[in-house]
C-alpha cells in the first residue's frame, strides 16, 4: 500500500503530495512553525538512555548503506569519561547514482540538524562534523545558514538547550570532503576529518570505541539522523506502522525494515527525483508511478537499485520489493541507498559493467592489493570485450577477479572492493548471454577490424 | 640505482617573497583551526581556503600551512595529492568536470564529452593553451535526476545538452 502522508519529505514537496516546483529551504522560523524542534525538547526532558532506548525501540537501520541499527550503534559507546566524544554525520553521498541526502540538505536541513542534537543529547557527544563531499558546493552556504540559525536558537553553543556535554558547549561544525569517494566509509571519513588521506582503517576498534581522534565516535548517514526527531515525537510503534516490517515468520531480534525510505530515480524515466516511500515498495512502483514511467521511445532492460555497489535487476525482477531484504531472494549484496538508475533496452550491459568498473578502479585508494589491482584488471578485461578483443576466457577470469575481493571474502579492508565484486559479477552472471555473445563473435578479431566490419 | 642524484629528489621550488598564508589569512583561520582537537585536522579546510586564494596549491604555500599547522611539509603534501579537488599545478580559468558515472553516461555524456573537447580542441585532463579552460571528468556529483551533469568550477550544470552547453562555455569571459 502506497505511503499516505510524507515523513521525512513533509516539508518538501514530493510527488505525489506535492511538486516538486515548491521546493524551497525551509528556514528555522519556518520549520519551527511547522512542528519542528518540538523532537528535541521532548527528548531534552527524557533521561538520555531513555532517548537511545525509544531509538533502538524504533529499530531504524542505517540509510548509508549498510543498514546497522542506528540504537544499537549508539548503545556501543563506552561510558563517558570525562573526555571528548564525537559526532561524525555521513554527508559524503559519492556512490553513484546516489542523491538522496542532497534532498534533505537543500530543503530541510533543520529536519537532519534536530536529528543531530538528539544524537548528541542522548549519546553525550559533545562535538558533530558534518562532513559533506566537496563537489557539493551550494550545499556549503545551505549549510552555513542553517548552522547559523541554529546557533542563533541556542541549539549549539554557549546558549545551547542541550547544556554542557563533556564540559563543553556542544558544537557542529561543517568539514568539506575534497573528492573521493572512499571518504565516505566511515573509518576514511574519520582520517579525511584528521587532516589525513582518507584510508580506511582496519576494525577493530569500531569508531563507536576509537574513532575520531582516537576517541568514542558515532558515524551516522544524513538520511538516519533525519529519521530520529519523527521517532522522538510519534514514538517507536508509530514508525514501525511503516515499513515491511519483519520477514515473515522471523523472530524478534532478526532485524528489519521499518520506517519509509528516500528513493532516487534516474535515468530516462519522466519525472528522475528523489521520492519516500514504505521501505519494501516495489521497484516497479518507483518507476512507474512515482518517476512517471520510461521515456516515450524508452523500454526497461535492468535497473541497478542500490546505488551501484548492490547489482543489478533484470526485467525479471522488477518487481523486487527495496526493503533490508532484497539481497538474498534476488542475489543482489543488499539494499544499498535505494537510489534506481534505470538502463534502456540498446545499452550495452557490457558498457555499463565497464562505466561501472572503472570507478571503482578510479576510487580505490590502493591500501589492498586485491583491491588496487583487481579493480583495475576488471576495467580492462571489461575495455577489451567492449573494443571486441575478448575472449571466452575473459568472462572466466572476471568472475574469478570479481568474486575474490572484499571484505567477505575476508582479502580487503573495506566495502569498496565488495562493491565492485558485486556490481560486475551479478551483471556478467544476470546477462551472460549478452556477454557471451560479444567474446564469441569478435573473437581474436582487433579492435581496428571490428570496427571497419561494424 | 640510489647513488645517482635524481631531479626528482631536490625537485626546483618555486620561491616567492611574501608568504601566501599570510598573517590576515592566518587570523583568519585560527578559529577554523580550533573546532579541532588536533591542529592537523585543520589540513582540508586550509587547503581549501588556499586554493580559492590562489587557484591552485604550490609546494611553497603547502609548506606554510604544514608549518602553521605544526605537522611536517610531507604529511600536508600527502593529504593533498590524495584528494581530486585539490591542484597542485595550476589549472585553467574555468575547470570543466562532465560526470561520467552511469546515470550520466546513460543519459548521453560520452557524445557531450567530445563535442566539448572538439569545441575546446583539447583532450581530458588538459587546459587550453590560452589558460582559460580545463576539462575533466569525474565522477558521479550527486546530481544524477539532472543527467547528464557536470561543474562550471563551483556552478551546477544540469540536464546538460552539448548544444547549449557549448553556447554556455562561448559567453564566459
Ligand atoms: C566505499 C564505501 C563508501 C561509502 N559511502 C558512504 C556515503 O557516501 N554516505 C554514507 O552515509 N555512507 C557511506 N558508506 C557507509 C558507511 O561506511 C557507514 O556504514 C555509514 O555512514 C553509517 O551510517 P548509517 O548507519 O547511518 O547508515 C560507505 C561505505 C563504503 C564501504
Ligand atoms: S578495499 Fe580498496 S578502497 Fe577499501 S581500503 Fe582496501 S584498497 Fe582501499
Ligand atoms: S551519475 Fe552523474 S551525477 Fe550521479
Amino acid at each position: 500500500m502506497a505511503l499516505e502522508q510524507p515523513v521525512l519529505t513533509k516539508r518538501i514537496p514530493t510527488e505525489p503530495w506535492g511538486r516538486h516546483e515548491d521546493r524551497h529551504y525551509v528556514d528555522y522560523n519556518e520549520y519551527v512553525k511547522t512542528g519542528g524542534y518540538q523532537a528535541l525538547d521532548k527528548a531534552l526532558q527524557m533521561d538520555r538512555t531513555a532517548v537511545i532506548d525509544e531509538i533502538k525501540a524504533a529499530e531504524i537501520r542505517g540509510r548509508g548503506g549498510a543498514g546497522f541499527p542506528a540504537g544499537m550503534k549508539w548503545s556501543f559507546l563506552p561510558p563517558v569519561d570525562g573526555g571528548r566524544r564525537f559526532l561524525a554525520i555521513n554527508a559524503d553521498e559519492s556512490e553513484p547514482a546516489t542523491f538522496k541526502d542532497r534532498l534533505l540538505i537543500d530543503y530541510d536541513p533543520h529536519q537532519v540538524v534536530e536529528g543531530i542534537a538528539i544524537c548528541m543529547y542522548a549519546c553525550q557527544l559533545d562535538t558533530a562534523y558534518f562532513y559533506m563531499r566537496g563537489e557539493y558546493h551550494d550545499q556549503r552556504a545551505i549549510l552555513e545558514r542553517a548552522f547559523k540559525e541554529a546557533y542563533d536558537n541556542g541549539i549549539f553553543g554557549p546558549n545551547s538547550r542541550l547544556g554542557q556535554i563533556n564540559g563543553r558547549n556542544p558544537d557542529l561544525f561543517l568539514h568539506r570532503g575534497a573528492g573521493a569517494y572512499v571518504c565516505g566509509e566511515e573509518t576514511g571519513l574519520l582520517n579525511s576529518l584528521e587532516g589525513k588521506r582518507g584510508w580506511p582503517r582496519i576494525k577493530p576498534p569500531f569508531p563507536a570505541v576509537a574513532g575520531a581522534f582516537a576517541r568514542p565516535t558515532i558515524v551516522n548517514n544524513v538520511e538516519t539522523l533525519a529519521c530520529v526527531p519523527h521517532v522522538m515525537e510519534n514514538g517507536p510503534d508509530w514508525f514501525k506502522t511503516l515499513g515491511k516490517g519483519r520477514p515473515e515468520g522471523a523472530p524478534p531480534h532478526v532485524p528489519a525494515s521499518f520506517g519509509t525510505k528516500l528513493i532516487g530515480v534516474s535515468g530516462p524515466v519522466v519525472r528522475p527525483d528523489v521520492y519516500e516511500e514504505h521501505l519494501g515498495v516495489k521497484m516497479s512502483y518507483c518507476i512507474e508511478e512515482l518517476a512517471g514511467g520510461m521515456l516515450p521511445g524508452m523500454e526497461f532492460k535492468a535497473a541497478i537499485p542500490g546505488g551501484i555497489s548492490m547489482g543489478v535487476l533484470t526485467k525479471d525482477e522488477y518487481d523486487a520489493p527495496l526493503d533490508f531484504d532484497i539481497g538474498k531472494p534476488y542475489g543482489i549484496l543488499g539494499l544499498g541507498t535505494a537510489c534506481i538508475t534505470v538502463i534502456p533496452e540498446g545499452y550495452s550491459m557490457i558498457s555499463c559493467a565497464r562505466n561501472l568498473a572503472r570507478f571503482y578502479a578510479r576510487e580505490s585508494c590502493g591500501q589492498c592489493t586485491p583491491c588496487r589491482e583487481g579493480t583495475e584488471w576488471l576495467y580492462k578485461i571489461l575495455t577489451r570485450i567492449e573494443a571486441g578483443d575478448g575472449t571466452t576466457k575473459d568472462l572466466d577470469l572476471l568472475l574469478e577477479v570479481a568474486s575474490s575481493m572484499g571484505i567477505m571474502p575476508g582479502t580487503t579492508i573495506c566495502g569498496l572492493s565488495d562493491g565492485a565484486n558485486w556490481a560486475v559479477r551479478t551483471i556478467v552472471n544476470k546477462f551472460w548471454d549478452e556477454f557471451e555473445a560479444a567474446v564469441k563473435k569478435n573473437r581474436f578479431v582487433s579492435l581496428s577490424v571490428a570496427n571497419n566490419n561494424n | 640505482m640510489a647513488w645517482i642524484t635524481k631531479n626528482s629528489a631536490g625537485a626546483h621550488i618555486e620561491r616567492q617573497s611574501e608568504p601566501y598564508l599570510n598573517d590576515e589569512m592566518k587570523q583568519e583561520l585560527t578559529p577554523v583551526v580550533d573546532r579541532y582537537p588536533r591542529r592537523q585536522a585543520a589540513s582540508l579546510p586550509l587547503l581549501h581556503a588556499m586554493q580559492e586564494k590562489v587557484g591552485w596549491l604550490p609546494p611553497q604555500a603547502i609548506e606554510e600551512i604544514a608549518d602553521f599547522l605544526e605537522v611536517p611539509a610531507s604529511e600536508v603534501m600527502d593529504t593533498a595529492s590524495f584528494y581530486e579537488e585539490f591542484w597542485l599545478k595550476p589549472k585553467g580559468k574555468y575547470v570543466i568536470w562532465l560526470c561520467q558515472s552511469i546515470s550520466c553516461e546513460i543519459m548521453g555524456e560520452p557524445s557531450l564529452t567530445d563535442r566539448v573537447a572538439e569545441f575546446l580542441d583539447i583532450q581530458v585532463g588538459e587546459t587550453t593553451p590560452d589558460g582559460k579552460f580545463t576539462l575533466m571528468k569525474v565522477e558521479c556529483l550527486g546530481y544524477c535526476g539532472d543527467a547528464p551533469c557536470g561543474l562550471i568550477n563551483e556552478d551546477i550544470q544540469q540536464k546538460i545538452t552539448p548544444d547549449n552547453f557549448i553556447e554556455v562555455l562561448k559567453n564566459l569571459d
